[in-house]
């Protein structure tokens, strides 16, 4: 991550929807050459938050200065600012190509600056090959990979991502994690909404976690993960089938959490692999037979829960 | 930036075999269409189908059965069966736009003719009575004369030899018409003259190929105002609003591409107009093309206008059609406003199509002077601009 001067600052901004408020203080300061995941539940104000850095909505309260600029008062400072829609916003009945100069000279960009940007953007982002074909006919990987194209050919130094990689394969994914890596380290400041966690826990150099609102928490993944679970490893045990409700007891008895809608099973402790046999041990008598504990490091998943808990309890 | 919209609605149009021809060929096919009925009806070349019963069997009604057959202005047909309810049942289900029972000999007293019209062939019932009228004029004088004379008679109470002389005359009528010595024409008591001179064209065409154009322009240009609600949705909007330019160079592409889509399906129009019906659109180029972009102008604002107040496609779709389709019949692009009652006449000058129709009129047809249509091209303008002022207020609010 480079210290130059940040490319975007966030002061105190609230924004509310009628009684509604949306946004209540959130600072934000992000930096060329960085990854920075915007983490939270729904409904936590991210694209609240996105829409006013774009200049789509005015802060009733606080201030955004990207490049120096309001980019609600001067909009001409959003030339700095690359938006990926989370949906594929392209034009269908138009070649790659074609979609690329086509949002290059909506951005202001033409003649042989276009063309240099169009190339540029091609080689970026890894679409060479599928330069003359209808969007149409591309997959879904591509489809994402010439999405961020069209994003960054009037050279932003600000590229805001709304959950890049939902309906992307794993290999399309990884394509797409290295596009990402590539504008990082071509200076350009990435700014990802996500709610796939791994990702941001690969991807980002930093990410913030929203929540009604507010940040609760931020700084880079491993630092964030260390200081909230210190020492503690995680226990997953997998489960062949969905438990019953007498398991379901068992399990609850043993301190795991069930994660999400999965078989997986969860806990954290700092007895590692001594915990592990333990519980193999408890459950196995119980009449429980896991199909496999595994013990990692704590995930972005684990701090996502704990930051939920916290607020479920305050 | 502008152009760049400008590029992408011009491809998506290229690109779509069926939204081409629903522009550039429906249009043209519709307005023959229009042009051949319409034309047919209210022209020279209508042929009122006329079913004849005659009752009354007299030599006389038989001339004039005979004299109605051979009548070039009818498709005339006798009666099988040769009753009233067999005429009344054509006519009836529209197998005859008239009928005609022929009660008692035409040279008697009374009323010997019975005309049958359906009220939806409003102009069936004059037009046969002229035809018997003329028929009997031209080719049964010596009739009208007797029965003249059997109304005169008794006012003047003519001698023997007066009588005779008298039914002399008309025998001698009857004789020369039998003869074909009479010349019908010179008898005939009316000429015509059209207010459009030979080669000016039809007022009827005109009028349905202006009308035409202004409904399909709307159609069409509210087609391509859709592309705002699918941009929306798939999150193309939102990358452009994202960008420095915002949304104005992107609305203003649109309305240019639709303003040249709608002058293009005007030249097709037109371009049938001239071909088949000798519209006098080459002789009248420049102010034509003026007319085409005002109404371009008026459809691409219009549509722009109306797409950008709804939030999904069917919304805009279902109250787009609604309006074009009121504006239209109001306005008299499906029925020509001077059948309309005066009320609805003075409501169709709150549509564009009232103005849009009259001013291609007004220059082709009557071949008014250039002032004149400018009243209808400041108001197709203003509409069209007002529309897209709208649509750029609600691209701004869109924004937040």
């Amino acid at each position: 991550m480079s210290d130059s001067r940040p490319i975007l600052n966030v002061w105190g901004a609230e924004l509310s929807h009628g009684a509604r408020k949306i946004l209540r203080g959130v600072d934000l300061t992000l930096r060329p050459g960085e990854i920075y995941a915007l983490l939270g539940p729904n409904g936590a104000g991210k694209t609240t938050l996105i829409h006013a850095i774009c200049g789509r909505m005015k802060l009733s309260k606080g201030d955004i200065a990207l490049e120096g600029q309001n980019p609600w008062s001067t909009p001409v400072c959003r030339a700095a600012l690359g938006l990926v829609p989370q949906n594929i916003a392209l034009y269908n009945h138009m070649t790659v190509a074609e979609n690329l100069q086509t949002f290059g000279r909506l951005a202001g960009v033409r003649g042989r600056a276009l063309r240099d940007a169009v190339a540029r953007a091609i080689h970026l982002c890894r679409i060479a090959d599928r330069e003359n074909e209808p969007i149409g006919r591309l997959s879904g990987g591509y489809r994402r990979r010439v999405n961020i194209a069209c994003a960054i050919l009037h050279g932003p130094r600000l590229l805001i991502l709304d959950e890049p990689m939902v309906g992307v394969d794993p290999d399309a994914r990884e394509a797409l994690d290295g596009v990402i890596r590539d504008l990082r380290d071509a200076g350009v400041c990435v700014l990802m909404i996500t709610h796939d966690l791994d990702q941001a826990g690969d991807l980002a150099d930093r990410v913030g976690f929203l929540r009604e609102g507010r940040k609760v928490m931020e700084g880079s993944p491993r630092g964030l993960i260390t200081q909230a679970f210190g020492e503690e490893l995680e226990i997953l045990v997998q489960l062949d089938e969905d438990p019953d409700s007498n398991d379901e007891i068992v399990l609850n008895a043993a301190g795991l959490e069930r994660r999400g809608k999965t078989n997986v099973w969860t806990t954290l402790d700092a007895g590692g692999y001594a915990t592990a046999g333990r519980l193999d041990s408890t459950l196995r008598r119980a009449g429980v037979t896991p199909r496999e504990i595994r013990v990692r490091q704590p995930s972005l998943h684990n701090l996502f829960t704990l930051v939920a808990d916290w607020q479920d309890a305050a | 930036m502008m152009f760049a919209m400008f590029r992408v609605m011009l491809l998506r149009l290229l690109r779509d075999r069926g939204a081409l021809a629903m522009t550039f060929l429906l249009p043209p096919l519709v307005f023959v269409i229009f042009a051949t009925v319409f034309a047919g009806s209210s022209g020279e070349n209508i042929k009122l189908k006329l079913v004849i019963a005659d009752q009354a069997r007299t030599p006389a009604s038989g001339r004039l059965v005979e004299a109605l057959l051979q009548d070039g202005h009818l498709r005339s047909v006798p009666a099988d069966p040769s009753t009233i309810k067999g005429v009344r049942r054509q006519v009836r289900e529209g197998k005859a736009d008239a009928g005609l029972i022929i009660l008692s000999d035409p040279a008697g007293a009374g009323t010997p003719f019975l005309i049958i019209t359906d009220t939806t062939r409003a102009m069936a019932a004059p037009m046969t009575r002229g035809r018997i009228q003329a028929a009997l004029s031209e080719r049964l004088p010596d009739v009208v004369l007797s029965k003249t004379l059997s109304l005169v008679e008794p006012v003047y109470d003519p001698s023997a030899a007066q009588q005779a002389r008298a039914r002399a005359v008309i025998e001698g009528v009857r004789d020369d018409v039998q003869a074909g010595r009479a010349v019908p024409a010179d008898q005939d008591q009316f000429a015509v003259e059209a207010i459009s001179g030979a080669g000016k064209g039809r007022g009827t065409i005109t009028y349905y190929a202006g009308a035409v154009t202004i409904l399909f322009a709307l159609f069409s240009a509210v087609n391509a105002a859709m592309t705002l609600i699918e941009e929306r949705r798939a999150g193309v909007a939102d990358r452009i609003l994202a960008g420095a330019a915002g949304m104005t160079p992107a609305l203003n592409g649109k309305f240019l591409f639709i303003v040249l889509q709608t002058m293009l399906q005007a030249c097709a129009i037109f371009f049938v107009a001239q071909l088949i019906y000798d519209t006098q659109v080459r002789s009248h180029l420049w102010p034509w093309l003026a007319t085409s972009v005002c109404v371009g102008v008026c459809a691409a604002g219009v549509a722009l206008g109306i797409v950008s107040l709804h939030r999904n496609r069917d919304q805009a779709q279902l109250v787009s059609t609604f309006l074009i389709l009121l504006l239209a019949a109001v306005g008299g692009s499906m029925v020509p406003r001077f059948l309309m009652p005066p009320w609805l006449q003075t409501l169709g000058l709150f549509t564009p199509h009232v103005w849009a129709i009259d001013a291609y009129q007004a220059l082709l047809w009557r071949d008014a002077e250039l002032t004149s249509v400018y009243p209808a091209w400041g108001i197709l303008v203003g509409i069209g601009l007002a529309g897209l002022l709208l649509a750029h207020v609600m691209a701004r609010l869109v924004r937040r």
